[in-house]
């Protein structure tokens, strides 16, 4: 799914999003990346309509009307919300809400339990620990399939190896579905394993959008040029 | 037997009550917290300044409304069951609806967009509050019958305490006591307090536990 992003603003009591035009391409991976407090997650919430924006439009593959694309899109909040039963009917709700059989269900949850040591499905999810917590958040929208996937910060609270195995997911998700996915993260490195194009942004505006490889070796911006100049010394 | 009656008459008038201001206090209860409107939070400070409604000053109103004079004065409910109802449920909706919104408030957003966001309707998000803010609701409603239960001013005035008929717990415990019957008064008084603590235990147990309340 192609997201086209027109004038958009949004202020609380200072504008904290304001974009003129953001082209997000359909089935690839793109990393945002940026300061805290530069609008990245106002951003997500936005495409995903969580939050209203002031301003501006939003075009799913040229559909204006958020209400005919909204079972195209999931998104992972980064407090996202974990309902009180067993970390399986929390995966499995959405799946159950789109009219599923068991069977089908089972079937599905089966394609993703490779990636993950999944003991805890059974436990209650408000007892789970971040990590898991992670998890279900992420399985819970990862096995909907959607073409529009939107991750704030999927990996946060996740160990290494939950980590890489969430990459090799997200990766998995966009090949074998021509996902589009959209990930907010802080950790450069992970944006250079798994993004196609990377956006910065900086106090509300997209400053370097770019391919990946282009964004990582030859960025314009400044601020950019002196966060990825820092990273390298701290090599 | 006259105890018997008039504990059968205090359960029924307090339960009924508050199962009919839960019942409205859930249905508007949801209304504001899944809308936004202009007037909204005005609406909540008003109900909640009526929770602080004298019992009297409601029972007054009631009796107003019901009296021959009133505008439903022609039904001849005044000093009935039905009117003791009445003030009941007017006195404790506000409490259970105030409650129940304050504090499924912080999370009804969240509950709201989690469902719409995984696909689910209007009917899907109804089931998906009311199993998650079950503690709550429940809380609201147990608040709401200690209120019901242990009131003494509006059923006086409204249910005139005729025995046999609207005589309850608590206008028994008055009457007895302006009367000197102190042994009968106390007696009533403990059942009334082993009743409120049984109906609470009841409603305590079907709040559940918070699953990480015993964690630490």
């Amino acid at each position: 799914m192609n997201i086209y992003i027109e004038g958009l603003l949004k202020r609380y009591e200072k504008t904290v999003l304001n974009i003129e035009k953001l082209n997000i391409e359909s089935g690839k991976v793109t990393a945002i990346l940026g300061l805290n407090g530069s609008g990245k997650t106002t951003l997500l919430e936005c495409i995903a309509n969580i939050k209203n924006k002031d301003e501006g439009k939003i075009y799913y593959d040229g559909i204006e009307d958020f209400e005919r694309v909204k079972n195209k899109i999931a998104i992972m909040q980064q407090r996202p919300y974990i309902l009180n039963m067993s970390a399986l009917d929390n995966i499995v709700l959405g799946l159950k809400y789109e009219g599923l059989d068991e069977k089908s269900i089972n079937k599905r949850i089966e394609k993703y339990k490779e990636y993950y040591n999944l003991d805890f499905l059974h436990k209650n999810a408000k007892k789970l620990s971040g990590g898991e917590t992670a998890k279900v958040a992420l399985l819970r929208v990862a096995v909907l399939e959607r073409p529009l996937l939107l991750l704030d910060e999927p990996t946060a609270n996740m160990d290494i190896e939950s980590t890489l195995m969430t990459e090799k997911l997200i990766k998995d998700i966009n090949k074998k579905n021509k996902t589009t996915i959209v990930i907010v993260t802080h950790d450069l490195f992970q944006a250079q394993r798994l993004a196609d194009l990377v956006i910065f942004m900086d106090k509300g505006k997209v400053i370097e959008y770019s391919l990946k490889d282009e964004f990582f070796s030859n960025p314009k911006n400044d601020l950019v040029k002196k966060i990825l100049r820092r990273s390298d010394k701290n090599d | 037997m006259e105890i018997l009656k008039i504990v059968i008459t205090s359960l029924y008038v307090s339960l009924t009550a508050t199962f009919i201001a839960s019942f409205f206090a859930l249905v508007f209860g949801m209304f504001f917290l899944t809308k936004q409107f202009k007037l909204k939070d005005l609406f909540i400070k008003l109900f909640d300044s009526f929770t602080a409604m004298p019992p009297v000053l409601m029972g007054l109103l009631v009796f107003l409304l019901l009296s021959k004079n009133g505008p439903l004065g022609k039904y001849n409910l005044l000093f009935t069951p039905f009117a003791m109802i009445l003030a009941q449920t007017l006195l404790v909706f506000p409490i259970i609806f105030t409650l129940m919104v304050k504090q499924i408030d912080k999370n009804a957003l969240r509950i709201q967009k989690t469902c719409y966001m995984l696909g689910g309707r209007y009917k899907d998000f109804l089931t998906l509050i009311l199993k998650e803010c079950k503690n709550e609701i429940m809380t609201a409603v147990t608040s709401g019958f200690s209120r019901a239960i242990s009131e003494v001013g509006a059923v006086m005035m409204v249910g005139g305490n005729i025995k046999g008929y609207t005589r309850v717990m608590t206008t028994f415990i008055a009457l007895e006591t302006s009367k000197g019957n102190f042994k009968g008064a106390v007696l009533v008084g403990v059942i009334l307090l082993c009743i409120s603590f049984i109906v609470n235990a009841i409603l305590y147990n079907l709040k559940g536990r918070e699953p990480n309340e015993y964690l630490y």
